[in-house]
């Protein structure tokens, strides 16, 4: 009661004061409202290029060292290979750094023509000592990419502007495989000035990649200008690029975590390019004036795996349990899940390489049979712990939603399924040690060419995982025969059927329920032309001009 | 004893307490059932041992776990954390471009919530029950349970997406190229580079997630001074003083303002750490690149030497707010030291 009086006695004063106080706060006010009045920003000038991404997985942009869908990115900007794919076809490889090449008919050496003239951008003349160099510290630092030229014997630079690549065994995905920003040409003059190494003791002699995350050293379009990890890359236009220089003088790509502040960034025009959305934004951004929005299939198949090691999988390994759980699957509805644009999978290999098979080959669901395949198999009540990392997402599809849709599934057929959501560095690593029972994972090709997913053949890296091994039976035994000649055929008809023969053996007894093939949704702002978005490198800069 | 030996009492002490942080993080980051080269190896080069050998060779990891946790202090002790796995770069580089973001945001939210909190918790005693008390004490109530991240979507939603007040999420507007890296302090590095464009476009990206930020500590800081000052008003020598015709203004703020403040010093060095932490959110929100969003990234790639790095510096960070806040108790209020 007295403390309410007081307070009253003092009112008239403390309000004046205290207003004058909070002038700070009103001060803030003011200087928002100012903001204000600043014309908005937009993303700079049609000279520059301002692009957004979710992830950012860039941990290097040392060419020799990265495997990582946004370094690639970067590289493919920065640097040149000896050959490329244009625009979203990762199907015919083409010319870049080299001219042309030829087979040698046993399908074992290729020999590359280099183009004559290419600098990098330290002025030193591209040579196919380059080349060799470039190659050679891929394989002898023995980062994350060298498993990329398995059955390379050697590299050789003959003349200048000849490069020879020498097989063990005929290997069709070799051109495709030298596509990879990994594999580009490496000015090696200027970097074995700054540390680098190309010896086969590079493992330990080189030094090279804080030079090359500060500084770009190739032929490509763009240079690296800054690069301030897990936050922004600034790349500018390289003026005396071999195709002629690019339209854009400047690129800023930032980290923009949250999907949703892209699609208000892009929206509102400070975003040019955004390339980290879900299916969330991709229908909110519909239909918005001044935003294009495009998906991109990605070359990556989303599976739910079955221990075949009885010990691990218990039930599981059970051959009609796994049919069971492939019948069950609610695939339309997996695919809404997916986003638009997805698509399903018969098989395991995703739909743009050659050896997918058409569509109407997918399982389709058939829950009766499920139960019916269950109740042959006669094991009682079964129950099983899927695993998955909670915190991973394939384009925008959180793994959590997919395990609980799997989960509610199988429960309609009456398998129990306890869901086992664990952070990606601790899930991935009990999947790798083969201790999933079932599992939710994804296969993303590392090169643009079917042969990558033979890691799907028994005893092979994905289907070792499973537990599933060569003498799993006779279907097993013959799946890795075919592997064998498919990796090796040179003759692309016969190659195609030879994949799609496997492919279909291991859509029947593989330990797999394929589930989708994701898209990779983007847009861009109307004015951007020239966007295209290939899952190998994603955006190719250089076609890109802005109005 | 002295306020002179009482500091460095206490600075002494932060050597234990660091190296014990060092134990602690080491221990706890290897606790984790994963593998560094699960989470940075890629599929094909983790089922290849001559790639798995080299990378472990490469990062110490094929070391024994106590040999790794000597190295590091060793190193630690010569200035020097480690080369980040996940950025290839020394921790140390890493943690100057990281920190000071975090730093820019937490004291600028700080100063948001002081300069707004103790005025509006004074306005709210000296008009207890009085509609704009009930203001204040809502105000407090939202800003207290508010979580961070929504706050900080509909800010931008409201003020970015909507009515066009605030720029795009980040720092610097992509248009403004940064000021020489000399501090890391964006104001502080175009002050001395003249760029008054990246000092005014760094305000005007800084004052909506400062704001959203500070809205947790406003609460507190209102809610504590309003209390305090209700309290000291109720003393006798504030009867005595006003018994005496002081004048109201001098009765408020030099008799009754001041003591009550004592309280509050606590307070704002103790939310300071809740700055810390509640950065990770808010630069997540708004995109700004800070040692919130380096912390995670690390911690997911088990990034074992930036997750170090990253514990020790924060830690330090907040012993040393706890220490000033000590030392400015002990400065405000002599019964301290002798205590």
């Amino acid at each position: 009661m007295t403390e309410h009086r007081r307070g009253r006695s003092c009112e008239g004063v403390s309000r004046r004061e205290l207003f004058r106080l909070i002038g700070g706060g009103a001060g803030f006010a003011l200087v928002n409202k100012l903001a204000a009045a600043t014309p908005a920003l937009a993303a700079a000038g049609a000279s520059t290029l301002v692009v957004g991404g979710g992830g950012f997985d860039i941990k290097t942009l040392d060419p020799g060292r990265e495997l990582e869908n946004g370094t690639n990115n970067i590289d493919h900007a920065t640097y040149d290979s000896l050959v490329t794919f244009y625009g979203e076809d990762l199907t015919t490889p083409r010319p870049s750094l080299a001219t042309g090449w030829t087979i040698s008919p046993d399908g074992k050496t290729y020999t590359f023509k280099l183009r004559p003239n290419v600098k990098f951008v330290s002025g030193n003349p591209l040579t196919s000592a380059d080349v060799k160099w470039s190659i050679d510290r891929v394989r002898y630092i023995k980062g994350n990419a060298a498993f990329l030229l398995d059955g390379v014997e050697e590299v050789q630079a003959p003349d200048p502007l000849t490069v020879v690549v020498r097989l063990s065994e005929p290997r069709p995905a070799i051109l495709p495989i030298l596509s990879s920003p990994v594999l580009s040409a490496i000015d090696s003059k200027l970097v074995m000035e700054n540390g680098g190494d190309a010896s086969p003791d590079a493992k330990d002699k080189d030094k090279a990649e804080a030079y090359l995350n500060a500084h770009s050293a190739g032929t490509g379009a763009y240079i690296l200008e800054r690069y301030t990890p897990k936050q922004e890359i600034v790349l500018v236009k390289n003026p005396n690029h071999w195709r002629g220089a690019p339209k854009i003088d400047r690129i800023v790509l930032r980290n923009v975590q949250e999907p949703a502040a892209q699609e208000l960034m892009i929206k509102r025009g400070d975003l040019d390019i955004a390339t980290g959305i879900g299916p969330d934004q991709v229908r909110n951004l519909a239909g918005v004036p001044g935003v294009t929005v495009k998906t991109s299939l990605a070359s990556t198949l989303v599976y739910v795996m079955m221990n075949q090691n009885p010990q691990v999988g218990g039930p599981f390994s059970n051959p009609k349990v796994v049919q069971a759980v492939r019948y069950a699957i609610d695939y339309q509805g997996m695919l809404a899940l997916a986003g638009k644009g997805a698509l399903r999978v018969a098989g395991i290999i995703p739909n743009n390489f050659p050896g997918a098979l058409p569509a109407r080959e997918a399982v389709k669901m058939d829950r009766e049979r499920a139960r019916a395949l269950l109740r042959e198999a006669n094991l009682g009540e079964i129950t099983g712990t899927l695993t998955y990392a909670s915190d991973l997402v394939f384009y925008g599809v959180h793994a959590n939603l997919i395990a609980q849709k799997v989960q509610e599934d199988l429960a309609t057929v009456g398998i129990k399924i306890v869901l086992n959501g664990l952070p990606y560095s601790v899930a991935i690593q009990q999947y790798r040690d083969g201790k999933n029972q079932l599992g939710i994972w994804q296969w993303a090709a590392d090169y643009p060419d079917v042969s990558d997913y033979l890691v799907f053949v028994p005893g092979r890296t994905v289907a070792k995982r499973t537990g599933w091994m060569p003498d799993a039976g006779p279907q097993a035994q013959e799946i890795v025969k075919i592997a064998r000649a498919a990796e090796s055929e040179v003759d692309t008809p016969k190659r195609v059927a030879l994949y799609q023969k496997l492919n279909r053996m291991i859509a029947e007894h593989g330990p797999w329920a394929p589930l989708f093939q994701p898209v990779v949704p983007y847009a861009f702002r109307s004015n951007v032309r020239g966007v295209t978005f290939a899952s190998a490198w994603m955006v190719d800069y250089y076609t890109v001009s802005k109005t | 004893m002295t306020l002179y030996r009482y500091i460095i009492r206490r600075v002494l002490l932060l050597v234990p307490m660091l190296v014990g942080i060092t134990l602690l993080s080491f221990v706890l980051s290897h606790a984790v059932p994963a593998d560094p080269v699960a989470a940075n190896l890629g599929e094909q080069a983790a089922a290849d041992p001559a790639i798995v050998a080299a990378f472990k060779h490469r990062w110490g990891l094929d070391q024994p776990l106590y040999r790794q946790y000597l190295v590091y202090l060793w190193n630690l002790a010569h200035g020097d954390m480690g080369t980040s796995i996940s950025t290839r770069q020394p921790v140390l580089l890493d943690l100057r471009q990281h920190l000071p973001a975090t730093i820019e945001i937490s004291v600028a939210a700080m100063m948001l919530s002081i300069l707004a909190g103790i005025p509006l918790g004074i306005l709210a005693a000296v008009n207890r029950e009085r509609p704009i008390d009930q203001a204040a004490r809502v105000t407090s109530l939202v800003g207290v349970s508010t979580p961070v991240f929504w706050l900080g979507l509909v800010a931008i939603l409201v003020f970015y997406a909507r009515l066009g007040w605030a720029p795009a999420p980040g720092r610097l507007s992509a248009s403004i190229s940064p000021p020489p890296f000399v501090t890391g302090f964006v104001l502080a590095d175009a002050v001395l580079a003249h760029r008054w464009d990246a000092a005014l476009d760094w305000l005007r990206h800084l004052l909506l997630p400062a704001v959203v930020l500070s809205s947790y500590s406003l609460g507190i800081v209102t809610r504590m001074m309003r209390g305090s000052m209700l309290e000291v008003l109720g003393e006798e020598y504030v009867r005595t003083a006003r018994a005496k015709g002081v004048p109201r203004w001098a009765l408020l703020f030099r008799h009754a303002a001041r003591n009550a403040l004592i309280p509050i010093i606590t307070i704002v060095g103790l939310s300071f750490g809740g700055l810390l932490s509640g950065a990770v959110v808010t630069e997540t929100v708004f995109n700004w690149p800070g040692l919130g969003l380096y912390a995670f990234s690390s911690a997911t790639s088990l990034d074992f030497p930036a997750i170090m790095g990253t514990g020790i510096v924060v830690a330090a960070v907040y012993i040393v707010v706890n220490l000033l806040v000590d030392i400015a108790y002990a400065f405000f209020d002599p019964r301290i030291r002798v205590g």
